[in-house]
């Protein structure tokens, strides 16, 4: 056994012999090609090239598992124990490359394909022109401007949950209560709330709220007539289901807070909005941005009571980008365009969340 | 028959054991008859109608929804035609696929039961595909596309045969077939082209579709509103229609009270579905009975939803928001329909059958005793795309609208290569497209409604326990669309949901006043299926849009 290097980790120091090594590399490089050449067929068999009638992707997918097993197994045979070590993680991140990387790249070539599923002649490789639609596209861009109305709505939705979560923090009576009976909403599947809030209770001549309206004095309580109004009582009805989540995440930020804070702030003879303004908010920051950012994820998705209410009416006032991909994939089987509206939305929600988070981190970290 | 019809039918029937033995009684009086011989010529006939008679009796109109084993027992009784074709045992070792939809437990589950006694007596074997009506969209084109077509036989509506038979995905359907379907009892819009390729016959219809209007009784006799509007009978043209929708507006619904409104049309995209309803208006102005055409210009597929008369139309509708419920814009066809009209809000409006029956038993139904149906409205005008000027018939231009065209069964060209699975293939197939077997599924829940003239003989349906009165009522609106002339007949190319849908966001940008005119909002449609038709492909599509037009 050597008696130099990371002795502390070894537990065998393997004498790898030049004949292993060049059989775990001959293993690699062989499955390698198998691989590269079995795909290589399949794709020419899939363009008519070398037509030998393959039905599917299977012997691919079988020429990777083999690979997969030799890499694995070349890493115990070339170097050892540390071989060893690397197989606590090397299966896992081929699992993670085959299900992610994989469909990802399957994925870019439908985005940038003209594949209209009515269409006899089929995918066809159509390079920009899904993007330069997109970019003449006026539903989408309609689209991609509601979302930053539904998206500013969370500053609102911020604050409300903040404050209901301040007052199940205070000593109230039936705190246990009212912390579930908040809770409810979340509960609930956002079609429910369509078709119950939306489609039921704000209906314009029998809904309760409805006649609550007219009680009150609105002649006419027609909830999703007007672009605005719509579009207002969309951001609405998602609050409300969305709300409590973030008011149960400021919760349990407040609770952490320790006590003895807030009683030094007012023992200093800070005034109960100076105590909550430069003390408790301070405090609550970390908690109030990963509630936010992940109520952002949330809103980025927001579609379900859109299609069930308004179909993205009227005129597409209250059209969500996932609202919209849903109408172009599924009603007009364009699957193409489709998929390189969903790819480009997933790259913009990449950037703008890498940037919120950037904005985020400097924001909190210490000024002094 | 569909569910919700049927039930509608027996409630309005009021059936009582005595009313059903009465007619049972009467069957079994003429069976008695032919039992003692009138005369050789009249046995074949006879016994045929006996078996119809015996059938409307399993398991009873009134007696509860009938069960797998009445489905099974009907096919049974039914298996006559097969067995002139073919023989016991003949089909013994094949194996079939049978794609359908499962919905309400209807569709597959009835073809199950019809089609078990078949199984026993050709010895053939068949598994099933079950899909849910969402499904069904996304796995045929899906299949399609993929070129990965796992099923012998599949229901289909018509409006797919583009994307089947006009891809050469379905096989022709033979001459024995024909024979023993009996095809020329079909209603008239749906003999060919419909079903049809290149003149090749590919369909065995199982179910038909229209739109039909509806219209409240009431507000024609009403005196408040009639002396408003001047109208004590239906009308029976778009301009009557528009004229009266404007002048009924300020009085009150005789009903409920509540504000009256004219006819309601649906604002809001359906998934497509929507735009049947904008159909309803515009055929009447643009189905010119010189051709069969009044979506695309055949020869070129240049959209003729901008011309003239298609602006009439979606000027109609815009002039009339207005006028109706103040959240129409919100409003789509399902709340046009429930919501709305059977609600007491709103007094026309243009549906499928289910509007009829379910005025008479929905919980939710105010309209029952004071709704009536006819055919949909004419126009007095008519644009000729192909002179491209407007024409004054002598009587109103009537174009019904065809709206979706029903359910068949079709069989796939994945048999084409074995005589006897085909054989096979398409003796089930035509054992489910029965003169007889039809009959039932008219008759009962099966999710399918009448598309043989024979399912018009009243006396059959009365003899079987039904409300005559009531039945002339519900079918009759039916026939007289099915049958009629210059019927808008749906083009069957593929993708036509596509146009439908893409349709449905322009229009609701125009409703929406988005655009600064209806002519804006047609050309805004029009440049929309260009671009679908350039990316389908335009020179096949213009090769099917022709052979589905028979032209």
């Amino acid at each position: 056994m050597s008696d130099t290097g990371d002795l502390l980790h070894v537990v065998t120091n393997d004498d790898i012999s030049p004949g292993r090594q060049a059989f775990g590399k001959a293993i690699v490089w062989a499955s390698l090609a198998l691989l590269a050449a079995t795909a290589l067929v399949q794709t020419l068999d899939r363009t008519g090239a070398l037509p030998i009638g393959l039905s599917n992707w299977r012997p691919t997918l079988y020429a990777y598992v083999l690979f997969s097993i030799c890499l694995c197994w070349s890493q115990v045979l070339i170097r050892g124990e540390q071989g060893k070590r690397v197989l606590f993680v090397l299966p896992a991140a081929l699992f993670v490359i085959s299900l992610v990387v994989f469909p990802l790249i399957f994925g870019m070539m439908i985005a940038f394909s003209n594949w209209n599923l009515s269409s006899p002649d089929g995918r066809q490789f159509n390079g920009l022109d899904n993007v330069r639609q997109m970019w003449s596209d006026p539903f989408y861009w309609n689209a991609l401007g509601n979302m930053v109305w539904y998206l500013l709505a969370i500053i609102v939705e911020y604050a409300i949950a903040f404050g209901l979560a301040l007052l199940l923090n205070a000593q109230i009576r039936a705190r246990k209560f009212f912390r579930v009976a908040f809770l409810l909403p979340l509960m609930l599947s956002p079609v429910a709330v369509s078709w119950m809030v939306g489609k039921s209770m704000l209906e314009v001549r029998f809904g309760p709220i409805a006649n609550l309206a007219r009680f009150l004095g609105w002649e006419d309580p027609s909830f999703f007539s007007s672009p605005e109004l719509a579009r207002a009582t969309i951001m609405v009805l998602d609050a409300w289901t969305y709300i409590p989540f973030m008011m149960i995440m400021i919760l349990a930020g407040l609770q952490a807070i320790p006590k003895d804070v807030q009683e030094a702030a007012r023992v200093d003879g800070a005034s109960a909005w100076r105590g909550f303004w430069e003390v408790t908010f301070p405090l609550m920051l970390p908690v109030s941005i990963t509630a936010i950012l992940i109520r952002i994820i949330f809103k980025l998705k927001l579609a379900d009571i859109i299609i069930n209410l308004t179909s993205g009416g009227p005129g597409g006032a209250t059209d969500s980008v996932t609202s919209f991909i849903y109408r172009e994939y599924r009603d007009r089987s364009n699957v193409g365009y489709g998929t390189l509206l969903a790819m480009v939305y997933l790259v913009l929600i990449i950037i703008f969340m890498t940037i919120l988070m950037k904005l985020a981190d400097r924001w909190m970290r210490p000024k002094y | 028959m569909k569910v919700e019809i049927y039930n509608a039918l027996v409630a309005r029937s009021a059936m009582t054991r005595r009313g059903l033995l009465k007619g049972a009684a009467g069957i079994g009086g003429l069976a008695a008859l032919g039992g003692l011989g009138l005369g050789a010529g009249a046995r074949p006939a006879l016994a045929q109608d006996n078996l119809r008679a015996e059938i409307l009796k399993i398991p009873g109109v009134g007696a509860g929804s009938p069960t797998d084993a009445d489905w099974q027992k009907v096919g049974e009784m039914c298996l006559g035609p097969t067995k002139a074709n073919v023989a016991e045992g003949e089909f013994a070792g094949v194996e079939l696929t049978f794609m359908g939809l499962n919905n309400q437990n209807l569709h597959n589950f009835l073809f199950r039961g019809f089609l078990k006694p078949w199984e026993a007596y050709t010895g053939a074997k068949i598994n099933w595909i079950d899909l849910a009506q969402a499904d069904y969209n996304p796995r045929l084109q899906q299949s399609i596309a993929t070129g990965t077509v796992d099923f012998d036989i599949v229901e289909m509506g018509a409006p797919f045969e583009g994307d089947t038979a006009g891809q050469g995905l379905l096989d022709e359907m033979p001459d024995w077939v024909k024979a023993q379907i009996d095809m020329d009892d079909y209603v008239n819009y749906l003999k060919p082209p419909v079903g049809t390729w290149d003149g090749k016959v590919y369909r065995i219809t199982i179910d038909g579709d229209c739109h039909t209007f509806s219209y409240r009784n009431d507000y024609f006799t009403d005196a408040a509103i009639t002396a408003a509007t001047g109208l004590t009978a239906p009308p029976t043209t778009w301009q009557q229609v528009n004229d009266f929708t404007k002048k009924v507006k300020g009085q009150k619904d005789p009903l409920t009270g509540l504000d009256a409104y004219g006819y309601l049309d649906p604002l809001k995209g359906w998934g497509g579905f929507g735009f049947y309803f904008l159909e309803d208006r515009a055929t009447a102005y643009v189905k010119h009975p010189s051709s069969p055409a009044f979506l695309f210009e055949p020869e070129t597929m240049k959209p003729l939803v901008n011309n003239a008369g298609w602006v009439q139309a979606i000027q109609d509708v815009m002039d009339a928001i207005p006028f109706g419920p103040s959240d129409q814009i919100n409003a789509d066809p399902g709340t046009t329909a429930f919501q709305q009209f059977l609600a007491g809000t709103g007094s026309a409006l243009c549906w499928w059958g289910d509007v009829g029956s379910m005025a008479k038993t929905s919980d939710t139904s105010v309209v029952g005793e004071v709704t009536g149906f006819s055919i949909n409205p004419g126009s007095e005008k008519v644009y000729n795309w192909q002179t491209q000027a407007w024409e004054t018939p002598e009587s109103p231009n009537f174009a019904p609208n065809m709206a979706y065209l029903g359910w068949g069964i079709y069989v796939t060209k994945n048999v084409s290569g074995d005589e006897k699975k085909r054989k096979a293939a398409w003796s089930a197939a035509a054992h489910l497209g029965g003169k007889d077997i039809s009959l039932w599924m008219a008759a009962y829940p099966s999710g399918f409604q009448p598309y043989r003239n024979s399912q018009f003989n009243y006396d059959e349906w009365e003899a079987a326990g039904y409300d005559r009165a009531y039945i002339e009522d519900y079918l009759g609106s039916n026939l007289d669309s099915y049958n009629h002339p210059n019927a808008a007949i749906e083009p069957r190319i593929p993708g036509i949901f596509q146009y439908y849908s893409v349709a449905e966001d322009e229009l609701a940008k125009g409703y929406a006043g988005q655009y600064k005119s209806a002519q804006e909002t047609a050309d805004a449609i029009a440049a929309a299926w260009e671009k679908i038709t350039d990316q389908i492909g335009r020179e096949n599509q213009i090769k099917l849009y022709k052979a589905s037009l028979g032209m």
